[in-house]
């Protein structure tokens, strides 16, 4: 062989063998994630998808930030935090009812279901055809349809009509600009899945260790009964209280109980978003694990109360009027000047606005050193919440002496006497909706509680009479978010926007 | 020279590029005035004198041709017909002729009273080499569109980087700086051809580098010899998939035979802010404070009750601005022999920014060496060390734009000041002062680019090159921030982050190439061969608190949890790579270049895409016929076609869906989560673009001038789009697809003339490039809203919508300012209510009511703006007198809109931050503005909603650079060890012409301004030495 030929042959041999290489040169998979491909096979993977269901109710666009900050819009405190004309310019202009559809926080509220609905359906999709404990791969369903109710539950009481999705969506599909389905079908949809998730889900009770928290057969039953009331079915709603009764639950002594961050899970809790308080993930990310609630509310610049806190969320002195005397649920939920000492610093009512701040859910540097590391959990259905509407519902059914005792019990507790005997239906409702206002302030529940009643006719009234008088029909529901209706035309807005 | 100017002006009667090019000519000077450069007259009784007469080598006449008399200072300059009369010493005079694109030519006087003098073209000028990829090509064989900057051109500019001093150097080409030091330029070749990432494949030395980080920071100026652009795919369609977006070939110097040559070049100066917003003082700050709540019905602040007695106040910019020293140092060695060159260069660069506490140091090896090892086979190899440091303060522009002016940077103790108080009155900004000097940032890169050939000759004519290359890229990234007390939110513990991120791309590239004549007339190159990428990417980072001192600030300290996170992707290319060019009698020259490429990124059935062109040339100039045509020395039509594709922008993985793995907590328990969060696109595939270029390229009038137009039509097919992917769908990210179609049309023009080429010389290089871009069609035809231009503001600013312009704003239509509540109530319905306070009232916006349905709402909304400039042009002049030079460049766009998003919070006049001093105009009683609104806290009637309030004209010229030059004469460094000697004065940004009221109308492709890092001037002196 020639040195020509040698020097012709290694060139052509190079070229060829980077050309028969690269057939796996070019096969790059994720190395950091797994895909819808190769996952869904294992029970473990199960798990991992339901739980990732309840993650997206962490987040700020759900029971971290505007599920609660809807308070405002209520009328029980304003906005407050940085006042600097960007920070909460959306909850002040919701709260003067000026919103438009490209309100951020209406914008959360819409996008926060949205992948926990999604999350759902690929569970219930890819669970059943997983080989796997028969049990568990009940419970893991029943888990999925009771987010999936709670999720288009949160939705539908915003915005009406929405669409209906219960199967995962491909991209690309036309299926993914769908039409706003009818409110009733929806609910019809919500009650079906409560339903389903009733009858699937164990009790709270056989729940063990780090399975305990899961939604459970009575928050189920809780959420159905949340369902009828708002739909004005106070039988139906009755009856799941009353199953509800015998499962087990009841009032914490102490209200605080129900917000404190190492008191997880306790017999009055129905349901409730948990965070741990890790800070693995950036505190605004949407997959931080840590309470902002403490943080948020905590007086503005008053760093011994709580650490970087903003001072959102400040009750107004109309909310502060409305207090009964004697309720000891005063001190545990705002801070007033002259309120008992928090962990040792006094309340001066010039650190708020409107001087008062929101304490119910302040955590101490003992236990969440930073404004990142809050483990505190957010209930989403109490007890008491069973309670009321119970109450309530037996008012509503003629029952109104009757209907006193379950609202007696959470009076007691408020350290309140039982409620005067003898009241009408009308004074009976006035009082058990005043109720839920103080038991359940600041909670999230008080602006659902103004829609319902009287197709939102109490909500209008009761805010003209405190001063919000831009209020109008059309605000009982909120825009559909202008992303949401650029990005699928066949979106058609809620009236008056 | 008048009668070939009457021809110029008929030949290109009626075409812009004739106004252009006429515009030019007619400011040179008549042939008289050039004639009238001085000569010396100090004549002695000896001389003689002679005339003469300079031609080219077909006999025509060369004006302005420079004839001095050797070893003296007397010249002359021949006239329009070519003829020249000097008087020189005697017979033994040499008279030296030079005009510019010629050799010089030496002749003896001797007996000769008339003499014809002969100049040839300069063959190495006509031979300029362009590197084309996977080799060179001579310019004047060129059949595409490829742009050239040598390092002249880019030297004596200030300016940190070779992306901002390429900037106005290449027709077609913008480049966008954002100021902030060690910054990313971003550069932009003939329009928005894609609404993903547009940004060109960078070339060093052969080896591409990958598109996430752009090596033009990383190179020393100095070692630059050239920057070719590949525009036009025939051109960049060697490139495949990455040619897209046009291709940048940075070639570094290489050290050529004969003496070595040590070379040191120095430049200082000093960088000032040349503009930024202005802002309220205290008193007016505190004022509108005042007018807002009183506006909203809110209690104002009682010790706001006398603005006057407030002043001034704090100005937090300047607080945070300074003067700040540039300087670099650059030093190489360079020589070589016939068997061997080399070229090795250490370099430092030291800024620092014009805000406070920030820095940028860069420091830079190169080793270039070329040795033919035996007579076959030729090996060389470059290779570049880079580190760099970029320490800034926490603190941001921003910030300081928004503090309340009213406070002051220092407590009376000493400590920072910070808002205590209702923040609706004080605002809540973090002291941006305490926030720059406390918090330290740094990143530290390091940078390896390197590759080693091997050519071997395997039979005379064939050759096969062996090149593997390496980029790699360290960089770190550090925060410390210590516990503070800074009011609103103090730190109660110290904090330390910091991240090792490593990016490692090889690469190898073998090809053959067979070059041979065939007979006298036939040219063919072939050229065959394969490229592979392959790039890996990891990082590491943790955060740790709970520091015991803050005098070790290591992550070992930290005493509380740490925070650890780490990733890595990758992603490869292999290409198989082909191309000839043929010529025919140096007169019809053609190229076709094919090549087929692999990628990761696409998923199994798309992953190969396969990119072709063809262009052919035509020098007419070579024509038998046009020899006595004797106006061009050089003409030559291109046309070109070609596809190629673009895989930018789309991510490694995005064909397949991922899940997020991610927690939840159940009682207290942590336990894993994977969430679908990504949808997929299987089919995703390449973007195309189908671009055919027609130019033309002539020399003229003996070389004094020679220019390029260009036209061309890019469309982009298969253009990924985000899907319109509804919030209801629940997935966060939406994959892209192939369902985009845009076209970009331009003209580009490049002249080059030499105005003057006596002892006064003077050039002039225009440019100037005209695009218009256009979407032809989208997924289903919906409209898009462009992620990335919401700009925080829950609504999108910008539409790609059929038949508009990429990026077109889209918004409110304002009509002015309502002056009374009964304008309020005549208009259609804006935001009603019975709150007087949370209403629309007199002093907001007007809103049009584009549907006349009565109501202003998201149907109200249209085309507002066009970001994409219709025009981007530069000027270049240099002079040349004796040992002086002088150049001077100006730089402009026109035609487009800025949408500016600053204002969005520096005019919402709807809390407790800081104005720009434009609100000082706003309304406040009827009359007094109809376009500034009032103040009122929340604004409830969204004044600040996305409307054409906030677009401004775009255009700008800019006074780029002027540098002034000396050069000491070599009659003087001939006694010294010196060989070369110049010493500089240049400005860099000095003044900007422009309506635009932001701080600089150089904004980012997309035309949505929120840069706030305020345009630099720099002013500095040079040194460059050669020994």
């Amino acid at each position: 062989m020639t040195m020509k030929t040698i020097k012709y042959v290694a060139a052509v041999f190079a070229m060829i063998a980077l050309a028969g290489c690269n057939k796996d040169f070019l096969t790059k998979a994720p190395l950091d994630n797994v895909n819808t491909a190769n996952f869904y096979k294992t029970q473990s993977d199960a798990i991992a998808a339901i739980n990732a269901a309840y993650q997206p109710l962490q987040r700020p666009k759900l029971y971290n930030l505007r599920m609660w900050a809807t308070d405002i819009m209520a009328g029980n405190s304003e906005t407050g935090g940085a006042n600097d004309g960007s920070d909460g310019i959306e909850t002040i202009q919701e709260s003067n009812f000026v919103t438009q559809a490209d309100n951020a926080g209406v914008l959360d509220l819409y996008r926060g279901p949205a992948p926990g609905i999604l999350q759902c359906n690929i569970v219930l999709q890819k669970v059943p055809a997983i080989n796997m404990d028969a049990a568990v791969k009940t419970r893991v369903l029943g888990e999925a349809q009771f987010l999936r109710g709670l999720y288009y539950f949160i939705l539908v009481r915003f915005f009406g009509d929405v669409p209906l999705i219960l199967t995962p969506q491909e991209p690309g599909s036309p299926d993914i600009y769908p039409t706003r389905t009818p409110k009733a079908q929806v609910y019809t949809q919500i009650i079906t899945d409560l339903t389903n998730a009733m009858n699937s889900l164990p009790p709270a009770s056989s729940y063990t260790g780090a399975d305990i928290g899961r939604a459970s057969k009575g928050a189920a039953a809780g959420m159905l009964a949340k369902v009828y009331l708002t739909l004005g079915q106070y039988q139906k709603c009755l009856d799941l209280c009353q199953q509800v009764d015998g499962m087990g639950y009841a009032l914490n002594a102490d209200y605080a109980d129900n917000f404190n961050p190492l008191k997880k899970n306790t017999v009055e809790s129905l349901f409730e978003v948990q965070y741990s308080g890790t800070t693995t993930y950036g505190f605004f990310d949407d997959l931080n694990q840590a309470s902002w609630v403490s943080t948020f509310t905590g007086p503005r610049n008053q760093t011994n109360f709580v650490q970087g806190a903003y001072g959102w969320d400040l009750p107004t002195q109309e909310f502060i009027d409305s207090y009964e005397a004697g309720d000891k649920r005063k001190d545990e939920t705002v801070l007033y000047q002259g309120c008992p000492s928090f962990y040792g610093n006094t309340y001066n009512s010039s650190y708020s606005l409107t001087g008062y701040n929101v304490r119910k859910f302040l955590v101490p540097a003992s236990i969440s050193p930073a404004y990142n590391t809050n483990p505190e959990d957010f209930p989403v259905l109490r007890y008491a919440d069973i309670l009321l509407m119970e109450a309530e519902c037996l008012n509503e059914l003629g029952q109104t002496i009757a209907a006193a005792a379950p609202l007696n019990k959470v009076r007691a507790r408020a350290g309140l006497p039982n409620i005067a005997t003898g009241l009408s239906q009308d004074d009976f409702r006035t009082a058990v909706l005043h109720e839920r206002r103080m038991e359940l302030a600041f909670e999230g529940q008080r602006w659902f509680d103004l829609i319902r009643i009287n197709n939102g006719q109490y909500g209008l009234d009761f805010l003209h009479s405190i001063g919000k008088t831009n209020a109008t029909t059309k605000n009982l529901l909120l825009p559909i978010p202008q992303l949401e209706i650029d990005a699928n035309p066949n979106l058609k807005q809620n009236p008056g926007y | 020279m008048k009668k070939y100017l009457s021809n110029s002006y008929s030949r290109h009667k009626g075409k812009t590029a004739a106004l252009l090019f006429v515009a030019l000519l007619s400011t040179t000077a008549p042939a008289t005035l050039i004639a009238a450069i001085p000569h010396y007259t100090k004549y002695t009784q000896q001389s003689i004198t002679v005339t003469g007469k300079v031609t080219d080598s077909k006999g025509m006449a060369i004006p302005g041709a420079t004839i001095l008399e050797k070893g003296t200072q007397k010249g002359v300059v021949s006239d329009a017909n070519g003829n020249f009369k000097i008087n020189v010493a005697g017979a033994s005079s040499v008279l030296v002729v030079r005009f510019v694109g010629y050799n010089d030519t030496e002749i003896t006087v001797g007996a000769q009273t008339s003499i014809t003098v002969t100049l040839q073209e300069n063959v190495k000028t006509l031979n300029d080499v362009v590197v084309v990829g996977y080799g060179t090509q001579k310019k004047r064989d060129l059949t595409g569109a490829v742009g050239s900057v040598n390092a002249k051109d880019i030297a004596n500019q200030p300016v940190p980087d070779a992306g901002q001093a390429i900037e106005g150097k290449v027709a077609g080409v913008q480049v966008i700086s954002s100021g902030s030091p060690g910054a990313n330029v971003a550069i932009q070749i003939r329009g928005v051809g894609t609404i993903n990432d547009s940004s060109p494949l960078l070339v060093i030395d052969g080896v591409p580098t990958p598109s996430d980080v752009n090596y033009l920071n990383n190179l020393n100026m100095n070692d630059i010899a050239s920057i070719d652009v590949l525009k036009d795919a025939s051109a960049s369609a060697i490139y495949g998939s990455q040619g897209a977006n046009g291709v940048v070939i940075i070639t570094t110097k290489k050290g050529s035979a004969g003496q070595g040559r040590l070379n040191f070049d120095f430049n200082a100066g000093v960088q000032s802010v040349a503009h930024t917003i202005p802002l309220l003082d205290a008193e007016q700050f505190v004022q509108l404070n005042n007018e807002e709540l009183r506006n909203d019905n809110r209690a104002t602040n009682p010790a706001y009750a006398n603005p006057s007695s407030f002043g001034k106040g704090t100005n937090w910019l300047d607080a945070i601005l300074r003067k700040a020293p540039i300087q670099s140092y650059s030093l190489s060695y360079s020589g070589g022999s016939d068997k061997s060159d080399y070229y090795v260069s250490i370099g430092v660069l030291d800024q620092d920014g014009v805000v406070i506490d920030s820095k940028y140091r860069r420091y830079n090896l190169q080793f270039n060496s070329n040795q033919k090892v035996l007579p076959w086979l030729k090996t060389g190899s470059n290779l570049t060390l880079e580190h760099d440091e970029k320490p800034s303060g926490g603190g941001s522009i921003s910030s300081a734009l928004a503090a309340n002016p009213a406070q002051p940077i220092y407590n009376p103790d000493g400590s920072y000041a910070g808002p205590v108080g209702q923040s609706q009155w004080y605002g809540s900004i973090t002291n941006p002062v305490g926030l720059y000097n406390l918090v330290q940032n740094n990143t530290n890169g390091y940078n390896v680019l390197g590759n080693i050939y091997a050519e071997a000759t395997i039979i005379p004519g064939l050759t096969f090159r062996s090149t593997p290359g390496i980029t790699a890229t360290f960089y770190d990234t550090r925060t410390w921030a210590p516990e503070n007390n800074l009011q609103p939110s103090p730190q109660a513990q110290s904090y330390l982050a910091e991240s090792y991120n490593k990016s490692i791309t090889w690469n190898w590239d073998n090809y053959l190439t067979y070059d041979k004549f065939f007979g006298d007339d036939h040219h063919l190159t072939v050229l065959a061969g394969t490229s592979a990428e392959s790039n890996s990417f990891n990082y590491i980072s943790g955060n740790i608190t709970g520091f015991a001192s803050d005098v070790t600030q290591q992550l070992h300290d930290g005493t509380t949890q740490p925070n650890i996170d780490g990733d890595g992707s990758q992603w490869s290319l292999f290409s198989l790579i082909a191309r000839a060019n043929y010529s025919y009698k140096d007169r019809y020259l053609l190229t076709a270049t094919v090549r087929r490429d692999g990628s990761s990124r696409f998923g199994a059935n798309k992953k190969y895409g396969t990119f072709p062109s063809a262009s052919f040339a035509w020098r007419i100039s070579q024509e038998p016929f046009f020899q006595d045509i004797h106006f061009f020395d050089d003409l030559k039509l291109r046309a070109g076609y070609g596809t190629t594709g673009n895989q930018n922008g789309i991510g490694n993985y995005t064909f397949a869906s991922a899940l997020t793995p991610a927690q939840y907590v159940f009682n207290g328990t942590v336990v894993p989560i994977e969430i679908l969060e990504n949808a997929a696109n299987p089919a995703l595939s390449w973007e195309t673009i189908k671009q055919t270029n027609i130019g033309i390229d002539a020399t003229f009038l003996h070389q004094r001038i020679s220019m390029s137009v260009d036209g061309y039509i890019k469309n982009t097919t298969g253009m990924l789009v985000p899907t319109n992917l509804p919030i209801s769908t629940g997935y966060t990210s939406s994959p892209p697809v192939n369902a985009g179609k845009v076209q970009n049309k331009g003209i580009e023009i490049n002249i080059n003339t030499h105005n003057l080429t006596g002892a006064l010389q003077w050039n002039t290089n225009f440019n100037i490039s005209f695009n218009q871009n256009k979407i032809l069609s989208l997924d289903q035809n919906n409209s898009l809203f462009p992620a990335g231009s919401s700009v925080g503001l829950n609504g999108y600013l910008a539409i790609n919508q059929v038949g508009l312009p990429v990026n077109a704003f889209y918004g409110y239509v304002t009509q002015g300012v309502f002056q009374t509540q009964y304008d309020v109530e005549a208009h259609a319905t804006q935001v009603n209510g019975n709150d007087v306070y949370n209403r629309t009232s007199a002093g907001d916006i007007r809103f049009k009511d584009l549907n006349g349905d009565g109501v202003i709402d998201a149907n109200d909304r249209t085309i507002i703006g066009d970001p994409n400039p219709k025009g981007i042009y530069a000027m270049t002049n240099t002079f040349a007198y004796k040992g002086f030079d002088l150049s001077v460049a100006l730089q402009g766009v026109y035609g487009n809109q800025i949408y500016n998003a600053n204002n969005i919070t520096l005019e919402s006049m709807s809390g407790a931050n800081n104005q720009s001093a434009y609100v000082l105009s706003r309304w406040e009683g009827a009359g007094t503005s109809n376009s500034m609104p009032r103040a009122i806290y929340g604004d409830p009637n969204e004044n600040s909603r996305i409307s054409d309030r906030y677009i401004e004209n775009g255009a700008y010229m800019r006074i780029k650079n002027v540098a002034f030059g000396y050069n000491l004469p070599k009659n003087v460094l001939v006694h010294t060890f010196i060989r070369s000697a110049r010493v500089y004065l240049s400005g860099q940004n000095l003044y900007t012409f422009t309506k635009y009221t932001g701080i600089d109308p150089e904004v980012a492709a997309n035309g949505i301004d929120e840069n706030v890092y305020p345009l630099t001037r720099t002013l500095s002196v040079g040194l460059n030495l050669g020994l």
